[in-house]
């Protein structure tokens, strides 16, 4: 039975991968050449991207521009639906009993003496546990997070956005947990306020959206934005100020959501060894 | 002989990501159609995922062009590559990440409720242990 099953197994990849080589050299022969320039995806919409979005928003960085302008509205309920794989994750496993001890704390080892007899101690450290992890770790975090800030605040200038930023401040977060030393842990932080902050990020954006509404503008019009006088540069700098915006909100929510469904999932996970 | 190997090379060059995108597609439905376990299901779920992104950011490529950021002294739209797949494909990788929250989720709820992720096991056919 099993022996059959493998063999279909061996059979089906083979089959996957001759089809798959004889598809490519099929769809490949219509498939435009990697780099041309009269390519249909090349010469309608990027082309209007790329020459009207300096007038149309003042950002220099394209991609922002018509992520954060252009296609606002599809990128604000992106950002709603990661909200909810948050809160779907928070849900479907909210019931579930937390792990109680967790492996970076009080562990019981065993180990035997020089006569033989059995030695169990409770140790703070996990097992595998290592100087040279906690101390690249502590030097690698701060830096990480600067980056973060700086990816932040240039999405609108040059290379950044919002939601590598989060990614990244997120990262800084994982290291933090998953460091196996006990003291650098940045506190316990619950899964549930993580998600509020995640609803506040996705609020700042909507928040932004809304607001010219009431100043005579569109949803998400950042001309109508009442920054006046705050910001210098008229429309160019009230569109940077919404964009900052827009981001800040994508990053506080994205961070948030990987943080919470990281939480979730490693505060109810029974590892073998725990 | 050296003929033959030219144009493959030509092909490779020319379009020879397509074939590793297209293996990468047939790994991940290959797996996802033939692996009981269902950790490996979404797995092979997330490279489909990969290998759609990496078909849709290679047709933003144009030979010599610079970053799509705004240039003072580049204004020509050839000499920036296409700025729309990486706006898009930005989302869908935010998307993936969800998607494997909420299915990391699931599992664990199956494993609470079966005591195990194995397909086999939990429908009682194909010859479990």
């Amino acid at each position: 039975m099993m022996d059959r099953k493998a063999k279909m197994k061996t059979a089906g990849l083979v089959l996957v991968i001759l089809l798959t080589i004889a598809g490519g050299l099929k769809v490949g022969s219509f498939l435009p050449v990697i780099g041309a320039h009269e390519t249909p995806a090349n010469i309608y919409l990027s082309n209007y991207y790329i020459e009207n979005a300096i007038q149309h928003t003042h950002a220099a960085n394209i991609v922002t521009a018509v992520l954060a302008d252009y296609r606002g509205f599809d990128t604000l309920f992106e950002t709603c639906v990661l909200f909810l794989s948050g809160v779907g994750t928070l849900m479907v496993l909210f019931s579930k009993a937390k792990v109680k001890r967790r492996l970076p704390k009080f562990r019981k080892t065993e180990s035997h003496s020089e006569t033989g007899e059995m030695i169990s101690e409770f140790t703070q450290r996990g097992s595998y546990s290592s100087g040279i992890l906690d101390a690249s770790f502590r030097i690698i975090m701060p830096i990480v997070m600067i980056y973060a800030i700086y990816v932040l605040f240039h999405g609108e200038l040059s290379l950044g956005g919002g939601f590598q930023a989060g990614a990244l401040l997120a990262c800084a977060y994982l290291m933090d947990r998953i460091s196996p030393s006990f003291e650098s842990r940045m506190g316990e932080i619950k899964e549930e306020n993580m998600l509020i902050v995640a609803g506040l990020g996705t609020f700042l954006y909507a928040f932004t959206g809304i607001l010219p509404m009431f100043f005579g503008g569109n949803f998400l019009e950042y001309a109508k934005l009442p920054f006046c006088a705050l910001v210098h540069g008229g429309v160019a700098g009230l569109h940077a100020a919404g964009i900052l915006m827009i981001e800040i909100g994508v990053t506080v929510c994205v961070m948030a959501v990987i943080m919470t469904i990281l939480e979730v999932v490693l505060e109810r996970t029974d590892f073998d060894d725990d | 002989m050296t003929e033959i190997l030219d144009k493959l090379e030509f092909f490779l060059a020319d379009r020879g990501i397509y074939m590793l995108t297209f293996v990468l597609l047939a790994i991940g439905i290959y797996g996802m159609v033939v692996c009981s376990n269902y950790m490996k299901k979404l797995m092979c779920m997330n490279i489909l995922q990969v290998s759609i992104i990496f078909f849709f950011l290679t047709f933003g490529q144009k030979e010599g062009g610079t970053l799509p950021v705004a240039l003072a002294e580049v204004l020509q739209a050839e000499e920036y590559i296409n700025p729309v797949p990486h706006a898009l494909m930005l989302t869908a990788i935010v998307v993936s990440l969800g998607v494997t929250g909420v299915g990391l989720a699931l599992l664990m709820k199956i494993r609470d409720i079966y005591g195990t992720i194995e397909e086999d096991e939990i429908t009682g056919k194909g010859g479990g242990k």
